[in-house]
This record gives structure tokens, C-alpha cells and sequence, in this order.
């Protein structure tokens, strides 16, 4: 299609037109301006020819041979029987969801009824927590409670208890005081407060069992 | 729309409502009706056969189904493409898409009368579809197969008409530069584009 500038927009009008002039839906006017128009243009109406071409093959029936007298009894079927006609279509539709979802609650199934056979086994466990209702863990054997003078620094602290083989196990309370275990649990214990007393920055040491 | 359209679709609007009411004789008329065209329009969506009655019987059980629901808002025939649109879609995307290809199609399949012009016509057409997206072939098809306006195609198609206008532009530069024959001079596409 030659388009000279000054008639390109006359032969993109004409482009728009040929579907509508073709299937005879655009308005009388719009007709007589396009055949004039191709009158006057070759390539438009070497395109418009191609488009009668393109309708003309279009219209041509389906190639894909189908009896509708079949179809049409299949579908009356369907509606007679409209249970039987879309209940296996979802069945067959959703067969491979439904497998699944079935073995998911098998699954689930087998490990309840193997978390529940080794609980039954352990017999109940005690719980790891303690509510606030409980009382308090019984403190070990040999523990003692601490209080170090309000100056003393952490080094020297540290040293302390690195010196006479004490572990921290609780504290400071609202009082200041740590309980602290021997390494040589309860034996050692009644040697170690003395130790403690003698210590210069410990303002306080008592054995836990001394405090009823 | 013109005499004949505004015709077809007041005995098409007959013919739902006495479907509404359980006429299986309205429904078989219309199905006869509409076998042929909906039949061209789903092959341009898909070679298989089996596949496109299963859409068509789709198209007109949902078409049974509502009838009593159609409001008259587009033709009859609007609706019915519109359904069966969608009804097509959902098949490509159960059986997965296949090419148009002319070649691929049993001889069985080709009606027997078809005359060596019509194959020679068929074989030119079915070098430029094979070219084209689904939706191009679907909106060559509705407007030049079938003679829907860009409204119709809209609807059918649930889109607004500049994307039907595009699809068309685009189908036809394609199927221009593809296709041999009468037109044989340069590309408009520039010139035109909208």
C-alpha cells in the first residue's frame, strides 16, 4: 500500500473501515467514502480485496466435522440426569485432590496414634516449669547465703568465689544476698562460712538450713 | 445490527424464554442454531473434537441453565459466544492450548464436499491463524467469521474495546505481512497504528 503523506491519513481511515464496510454494519456514508476512496488508491483496495479474502475463508464452516444431532442427545441426557452427569465430573476432576487430602489425614492419623503410644510408654513426664503456685525448689545441700559489703567491686567478688570454689546458684535478692554452693557441697560448707565471715568485704554468711 | 440480526435475535430471545420454562423443543432449536458457528468459532481455539462438543454442550448447558436469568442486556448471540468464550478457555487450560496447524487435520475431518477452492482458501487461512495469539484468532473470528461489532467482541470477550481494537490491529498487520496473495505492497503499520 503506497501512503504519500498527504493521504496517509485518508488510507488509515480506510484500514479502519474495511472490517465494518465488509460485514455491512458501518453507516452509508462511511461505505461510499471508503469505495470512492479505493477508487482512487490501489494499495488500499489491493488490501481491501485481501480483507473480502480473509471474510470469505472465515465464513467457510467449521473443518472439524461434529454431529450436532449427538451432541444435542448428550446434552438432553445431561440435563436428565444431571446428578449422574456432573457428580463423576467432579469426582474425576478432583480425584487426585481427594486422594491426597485422604492420605494427609492418614498421615496424621499414624503420628497421633505413635506420639500417643510413647507418652503412654514415659508414663507423664514432670513438667520442666513451675507456676508461681508451687513452692519455692528446694535450695541444695551446703547452700549459702551471702551478703558482700555495698562497696566491694565485681573483680574482687569474682575472686572471692573463684578462691574458695563457690558457684552462685541464686541472688542477689531484695537484700543483697547471694546463695552460693561449695564445691565441696554440704561437708565443706560449715568450713566455708567461717571463711567467709573472716573474709574482710563480706558483711554477712549463713548456711541456708540455719534460716528456718 | 441490521433487519435480519435484530430478527435472529428476537426468535433467539423466544427461544430462552421458553427454555425457562423447561422447553427442551426451544432448547434443541437453539442448539441447531448455534451448533455450526459455535463449532468454527472453538476450532479456531482448538483442533480436537472431542473437545470442542464437550464445550459446546458446556456452553448450552449453562445457556439452559440461566436463560431464565438473561436480561437482554447484548443479543442473545452475544451471550451465547460470551459463554462460550470463557467455556473454551477453561478447556485450553484442562487440555492445554494446541497450534492451528491445517496440516495436522485428518482427512475424515475435512468435510467431503469441501472443493479444491475451499481447501486452497483453508490452507491460505490457515497459514495467517497459525501466526496469531488465541485472543487475535478469537477476535478474527467474531468479527469476521462470525460479524460482531467491537462492542460485541467486548462483551464477549470481557474487555474494553481499545484492547479488542489493538487485538485486531495487530491480527490483521500480522495476518497482511503473512499472508501471500492480493495484497502485496508494503507495510501500513506505521502508518496507521491507532
Amino acid at each position: 500500500m503506497r501512503m504519500p503523506t498527504d493521504t496517509g491519513r485518508e488510507c488509515g481511515r480506510a484500514w479502519e473501515a474495511m472490517p465494518w464496510v465488509l460485514q455491512d454494519s458501518a453507516p452509508q456514508e462511511q461505505t461510499e467514502w471508503l469505495m470512492s476512496h479505493l477508487a482512487d488508491c490501489d494499495g488500499c483496495r489491493a488490501e481491501f480485496e485481501q480483507q473480502k479474502r480473509l471474510r470469505l475463508a472465515m465464513s467457510l464452516p467449521a473443518d472439524v466435522s461434529i454431529d450436532p444431532e449427538l451432541g444435542l442427545r448428550r446434552l438432553l441426557a445431561r440435563i436428565d440426569a444431571p446428578a449422574l452427569a456432573t457428580a463423576p465430573a467432579r469426582a474425576a476432576g478432583g480425584s487426585w485432590l481427594t486422594r491426597a487430602l485422604v492420605a494427609a489425614v492418614l498421615i496424621q492419623a499414624v503420628g497421633l496414634g505413635m506420639l500417643g503410644a510413647k507418652f503412654l510408654a514415659e508414663g507423664t513426664p514432670q513438667p520442666v516449669y513451675r507456676t508461681l503456685s508451687q513452692d519455692a525448689a528446694p535450695l541444695p545441700a551446703g547452700a549459702i547465703h551471702v551478703v558482700p559489703e555495698n562497696g566491694m567491686k565485681v573483680a574482687d567478688w569474682n575472686a572471692l568465689l573463684r578462691s574458695m570454689q563457690l558457684q552462685v546458684i541464686g541472688g542477689p535478692n531484695d537484700v543483697g544476698a547471694y546463695t552460693v554452693l561449695p564445691a565441696g557441697g554440704a561437708a565443706a560448707s560449715t568450713k566455708v562460712v567461717q571463711r567467709l565471715r573472716a573474709t574482710h568485704g563480706v558483711r554477712l554468711a549463713e548456711p541456708v538450713n540455719a534460716n528456718p | 445490527m441490521n433487519d435480519a440480526d435484530t430478527d435472529a435475535d428476537t426468535t433467539d430471545r423466544l427461544l430462552l424464554q421458553r427454555m425457562a420454562g423447561g422447553d427442551r423443543t426451544a432448547l434443541s432449536v437453539l442448539y441447531r442454531s448455534y451448533h455450526g458457528r459455535l463449532c468454527r468459532f472453538l476450532s479456531r481455539l482448538t483442533r480436537r473434537a472431542d473437545i470442542i462438543e464437550e464445550v459446546i454442550n458446556d456452553c448450552l448447558w449453562i445457556a439452559w441453565q440461566k436463560a431464565g436469568s438473561f436480561h437482554g442486556d447484548s443479543r442473545v448471540s452475544t451471550w451465547i459466544m460470551g459463554i462460550a468464550y470463557r467455556c473454551g478457555l477453561k478447556a485450553l487450560r484442562q487440555h492445554g492450548s494446541e497450534p492451528v496447524d491445517e496440516d495436522s487435520i485428518p482427512e475424515d475431518r475435512i468435510p467431503s464436499h469441501d472443493p479444491d477452492e475451499d481447501r486452497e482458501l483453508r490452507d491460505w487461512l490457515g497459514k495467517g491463524l497459525d501466526r496469531l495469539t488465541v485472543d487475535q484468532r478469537v477476535v478474527i473470528e467474531l468479527v469476521y467469521g462470525v460479524g460482531h461489532t467491537l462492542d460485541d467482541v467486548a462483551v464477549i470477550m470481557q474487555c474494553p474495546v481499545g484492547t479488542v481494537k489493538a487485538r485486531l490491529f495487530h491480527a490483521r498487520v500480522k495476518l497482511r505481512n503473512v499472508l501471500p496473495g492480493l495484497a502485496g505492497a508494503t507495510s501500513v503499520t506505521r502508518e496507521i497504528a491507532p
